[in-house]
């Protein structure tokens, strides 16, 4: 049998992973809370990037105000919600982000409705011939943003001032604030950074899989799977196995008896990794 | 007064083992005077919406002792209902026992479910637990879709194609609608009674000690494991025969409603319901079905109701971590102190 054509279809799945991995370990690392309204968030954007297309406005306008409007919605959650929850335990702050994604969610099914969709980008008619199987630009799109992204965030935590105040915010909160870290700036700026992430990686699950407001939510476990492999910690181990999700994914297609079980894929993975790592990774867990 | 201060405070209250608290007393009474008030008034609509509130209510009880006690976020308690409801399915078309036999059987597998799947969580803090029941209610969702419940058709899943389906009969004691909302109202005063008691008794100090931190549970003689394990276990066995009820009240269940995101619904209401009062398992239960019920009697879209819980949610964790319920039982102190000092 041959494998090539799913594994190249997984490794365009496994992008749009690695960078919500990405996205949400930066949230996690700068601030501790652990976001479960990511997949909403995205698909807030990708919802109204179709609704623009409908309405004829050119593709790089609804691309834009997608992208926008998943920064926005997360920039008012992160500025204005969250630092109400700031001084509790890490599981709470994650549970008030399940109330957002809530209440993303009712209000793509009200205004949206649940009907399956699918976002269409003129890059999906475009293609490489690699092997004999064709590769949409849609997923050199997304391979490209995926590495582009995760190396970016690496130079900007690495050497900028943000990325200094991010990671001593990562290490220890309360001495970061004697130290004259601007906590509520810094974590801001984690949040608009996530919803920027969440805002594409919507956008791009919604064109190669489709879009629908409680499947784009569900995004958030394989890239909380990816996350968890990378330790919550490590961005390149988080993005490499985001894409190594995405392509486990898809091999298990052409297995007849397991074909109907493989969207639990990224759920086993990461109830591995979790009982695996979990005890040794529980140093990035202490509580903030 | 703090949540923690409230569970603390009781066991002290009634040092007596053999004594019947009122705290355990007062279940019956309520639920008698809601179930006779229901029974009596409701018509069949609502009679079948009450019965699947009362239902949840019992498994969003498991939750509020796993979040309420324990501090532990199970996102998983609406796939382990499903797990119960598979189990009573199953055993109710295979040997057509009585129905309390199936629902017992439904009850054990869940509770050994959420037993294996809180054993990860014995040893780990809060967020792992969220993220390992996540998963699991997401493969649930995978599992259930891919399976669907057993109707009355051969082999190990029990499927049958078009005609041959069955329906799974109600207990012996309740046929109709009334009597079987009656007859789930009392088995989830039971499950009520035995939760509440477990929150006074031992098990509840345990918890608490548990809950304050595990090394003092440790100094103070407490078997961590066992008391942890211990309620998963229940929580577990709450949802199971939550699930049977749910089977019992229609006769079967549709595999499309066991989704991840029932879960989340489900944790967010028993917050929003309140987890330290033993009657914010049945304001949740209640808003989780009655809520919804109400919105279509008026013609408001349902996801309305999703949208109502999620700010309900943020609003509860945010402002009043007792939920409704905390805020109703602080009322009633307030009220009752006020007519002690005249």
């Amino acid at each position: 049998m041959n494998f090539l054509p799913f594994i190249i279809s997984g490794l365009g799945i496994g992008a749009v992973y690695a960078l919500s991995g990405v996205g949400l370990l930066v949230l996690f690392r700068a601030t501790g809370v652990l976001n479960f309204a990511f997949g909403a968030i995205g698909a807030v954007g990708a919802h109204v990037a179709w609704q623009l297309m409908e309405w004829d406005y050119p593709l790089a306008l609804a691309i834009l105000a997608a992208v926008l409007v998943s920064t926005l919605v997360s920039f008012l959650y992160g500025r204005f919600l969250a630092p109400l929850l700031s001084y509790r335990d890490t599981v709470v702050r994650a549970v008030g982000t399940l109330a957002l994604a809530l209440f993303l969610i009712a209000l793509m099914g009200v205004v949206w409705g649940e009907l399956p969709r699918r976002l269409q980008f003129p890059t999906d008619q475009m293609y490489l011939t690699l092997f004999g199987v064709r590769l949409t630009f849609t997923r050199i799109i997304a391979l490209v943003l995926a590495i582009v992204v995760v190396g970016g965030i690496t130079v900007l935590l690495g050497t900028t001032r943000l990325g200094l105040d991010m990671r001593a915010l990562a290490n220890d909160r309360d001495l970061s604030a004697i130290l004259g870290v601007r906590i509520t700036r810094t974590e801001t700026a984690a949040w608009i950074i996530t919803g920027i992430f969440a805002g594409l990686g919507g956008l791009l699950l919604a064109d190669l899989v489709r879009l629908q407001g409680t499947f784009l939510t569900f995004l958030v476990i394989p890239a909380i799977a990816a996350a968890i492999l990378g330790q919550l910690r490590s961005l390149w181990v988080t993005a490499f196995a985001g894409l190594g999700i995405g392509v486990a994914e898809a091999l298990l297609t052409p297995i007849d008896w397991i074909s109907p079980y493989r969207s639990a894929t990224p759920f086993v993975i990461a109830l591995i990794a979790v009982m695996i790592l979990g005890s040794t990774a529980q140093a990035a867990l202490k509580d903030r | 007064m703090t949540a923690q201060n409230q569970t603390l405070a009781r066991p002290m209250a009634s040092p007596s083992a053999i004594r019947v608290p009122r705290e355990v007393l007062v279940i019956p009474v309520v639920m008698a005077v809601f179930t006779a008030a229901v029974a009596l008034l409701a018509n069949s609509f609502w009679l079948t919406a009450a019965t699947s509130a009362v239902a949840l209510s019992l498994s969003v009880t498991g939750l509020a002792i796993l979040y309420g006690q324990l501090g532990l976020v199970s996102l998983c308690q609406f796939a382990l209902v499903g797990v119960g409801g598979w189990v009573t399915l199953r055993i109710g078309h295979a040997w057509h026992p009585p129905f309390e036999v199936s629902m017992l059987s439904g009850g054990i597998v869940a509770a050994l479910v959420g037993l294996i799947f809180g054993i990860p969580a014995l040893r780990l803090r809060g967020l792992y637990l969220a993220l390992v029941t996540l998963m699991l209610a997401g493969g649930f969702q995978t599992i259930i879709g891919a399976w669907g419940f057993p109707d009355g058709g051969p082999g190990f899943l029990g499927r049958a194609d078009g005609a041959g389906r069955a329906m799974l009969s109600r207990p012996d004691l309740a046929q109709d609608s009334v009597p079987y909302f009656v007859y789930v109202s009392i088995v989830a005063t039971i499950g009520l009674v035995i939760s509440q008691w477990h929150k006074l008794a031992r098990p509840g100090r345990a918890w608490a000690l548990i809950r304050k931190g595990e090394h003092v549970a440790i100094a103070s003689g407490v078997n961590v494991l066992t008391y942890k394990a211990w309620a998963f276990a229940l929580s577990g066995f709450l949802a199971g025969i939550a699930g049977a009820l749910l089977a019992g009240n229609v006769g079967q269940l549709d595999g499309r409603a066991f989704t991840a995101f029932e879960s989340l619904n489900l944790f967010a209401l028993a917050v929003v319901g309140g987890v330290y009062n033993w009657y914010g398992a049945l304001i949740a239960g209640l808003l989780l079905r009655a809520v919804p019920a109400l919105l279509t009697d008026l013609g408001i879209d349902g996801y309305v109701t999703i949208g109502i819980f999620g700010v309900a949610l943020f609003q509860a964790l945010a402002t009043a971590p007792a939920g409704i319920a905390g805020q109703i039982s602080g009322l009633i102190a307030r009220l009752t102190r006020k007519g002690q000092k005249p």
